[in-house]
């Protein structure tokens, strides 16, 4: 009995050696996980069932008033996006004038929350969607309010999800009032987040609101982050202790959009929409989508021709995103380098990009 | 595990289902440090009672198992698991004639020291947890462990597993 314990013990050490320095059990663990996955999916069943049950047996008043808020909601945001669409025009316009890189839209997609992860002491969750539905490892998740968090697991069909607020996590912000940067680091408490470093007499007030930088190459530049709660300046302290509130409902959204940043360079992207606009002139059809494109019934924007000028109506979906992103939003493009699934994830007008790089 | 005479053995990997299902349940913020080793005590049961069924493999597979989906390095929940079912067996001949509240102590010492190891573990990979909250899991499956093998042990007897 001793024998065999020694041995399994080895084998355990063994594997989270492997496991930790080697990517040689990914295969076994995204195997095992197509089976075990499925448990979230059975204990999330209850949850499903009530909201179905209470969907069922809502009263009619009740979805009329419901009905009625989307409705006002609605024409809030279609009003907002009209203003969008001649701001996000002005922006480009200016943009060329200066002849920096113009705004590009994100692709999103829209995931739903299944489970939590069990340990209290990490901010995890895990979502719908996996490596089949294009996630990409590091990419960023939204819910309607802000970033929420990106991608540190992928599964075949769900991905594990790292929240803003975990102890291990930090993300690069920038005050939308004056581009002031720092680092907004997690703090195990679902509601706050703390700015690392910041002078004592660094220009941060309360309410504040932090946007996202961009610096870091993995998240996308201009998303909200958090609203800063409190700034306490104590002289036996080197630096102003900055506490902050995340905007996202880190711990109660269920629905989240996950972000498929363009990570081509500049003159790429030029490219491509050049090539894109001959394609149209050709007389082509002007959606050149391979077979592996992942075609999800979710509400994704149809993508525009990158620096043409941008379509309005493409940005709808991300309600979330200010038109007064200061950094250039070209200069944050997903961590990762391209590979075959990032590939199949972007816009249409980057396929002539990637055939052109394996060339 | 290798001898299968009975044909009801299949109920203890039911349990053992439902201790995965248990341990990933989604609990209110403030309890889920609370949450009972579910897995830990269903193994230390059976381990306990039919040690010719389950063992250390069982042990290491479930624990693994376990792992995926916590997102842990693989083989970290299955040492600790491996462990407590080692530590059992290992007492096993003194455990069973003990009373109930003396077993759930010697349980208690054993879901610790496989806490303290937990504990370890996630330190060396980066994630430090707070120390002492990490007992209360163990308490708490202590004072489960009177209303589990009372459980299962009824269950035996109905479903005649042995």
């Amino acid at each position: 009995m001793g024998v065999r314990f020694l041995v399994l013990v080895v084998l355990s050490v063994t594997l989270m050696v492997v496991d930790a320095r080697f990517t040689l059990l990914k295969p076994v663990r995204s195997q095992m996980s197509l089976v075990l996955m499925q448990s979230y999916w059975i204990t999330d069943l209850p949850q499903r069932l009530w909201q179905g049950v209470a969907s069922q047996f809502g009263s009619r008043t009740e979805l009329v008033a419901e009905n009625e808020k989307l409705k006002t909601e609605n024409l809030l945001l279609q009003g907002r996006m009209q203003k969008l669409a001649a701001l996000t025009e002005q922006n480009v316009r200016l943009r060329e004038l200066l002849n920096s890189s113009a705004l590009v839209n994100e692709k999103v997609e829209v995931a739903e929350l299944i489970g939590m992860d069990p340990n209290p002491f990490t901010h995890r969750i895990i979502i719908n969607k996996g490596e089949r539905d294009g996630v990409v490892l590091g990419q960023p998740v939204l819910d309607a309010r802000g970033l929420m968090g990106q991608v540190v697991e992928l599964m075949p069909y769900t991905s594990r999800v790292l929240l803003l607020t975990d102890t291990t996590h930090s993300i690069p912000v920038q005050v939308n009032r004056n581009g002031l940067r720092a680092i907004a680091s997690g703090t195990g408490n679902p509601e706050s987040l703390e700015l690392r470093h910041v002078a004592d007499t660094a220009d941060i007030k309360v309410g504040d609101l932090l946007v996202s930088s961009g610096l870091g190459q993995r998240f996308p530049a201009g998303y909200p982050v958090a609203t800063v709660k409190e700034v306490i300046h104590d002289s036996g302290q080197p630096f102003a202790i900055v506490r902050a509130v995340p905007t996202a409902a880190l711990n109660r959204s269920r629905y989240l959009l996950l972000v498929f940043s363009d990570s081509r360079t500049p003159e790429e992207r030029a490219n491509d929409a050049a090539k894109a606009q001959q394609a149209e002139q050709n007389g082509e059809a002007p959606s050149i989508v391979p077979a592996t494109v992942p075609k999800p019934a979710a509400p994704v924007a149809a993508p525009a021709p990158a620096p043409a000028p941008v379509v309005a109506p493409s940005v709808a979906p991300v309600a979330a995103k200010p038109a007064s992103a200061k950094a250039p939003a070209a200069k944050a493009p997903a961590a990762k380098p391209p590979s075959a699934t990032p590939a199949a994830a972007r816009p249409p007008a980057a396929v002539p990009a990637t055939t052109r790089e394996r060339q | 595990m290798a001898s299968t005479r009975s044909s009801n053995s299949w109920l203890i990997w039911l349990t053992f289902a439902i201790g995965l299902l248990l341990s990933i349940s989604p609990m209110p913020q403030f309890m889920e440090i609370l949450r009972p080793l579910w897995l830990a005590l269903l193994l230390a049961f059976w381990a306990l009672y039919m040690p010719h069924k389950v063992g250390m493999l069982t042990a290491f597979c479930l624990g693994l198992a376990e792992d995926v989906l916590y997102g842990t390095l693989l083989g970290q929940n299955a040492l600790t698991l491996t462990l407590i079912t080692f530590l059992v067996l290992s007492l096993q001949q003194r455990l069973r004639v003990f009373p109930m509240w003396q077993q759930s102590l010697v349980i208690l010492v054993i879901f610790g020291l496989a806490q303290l190891a937990q504990l370890w573990l996630s330190a060396l990979t980066g994630n430090r947890q707070p120390t002492l909250a990490l007992i209360l899991p163990a308490l708490v499956s202590a004072l489960l462990w009177l209303w589990i093998s009372y459980g299962l042990r009824g269950l035996c007897r109905r479903f005649k597993i042995n």
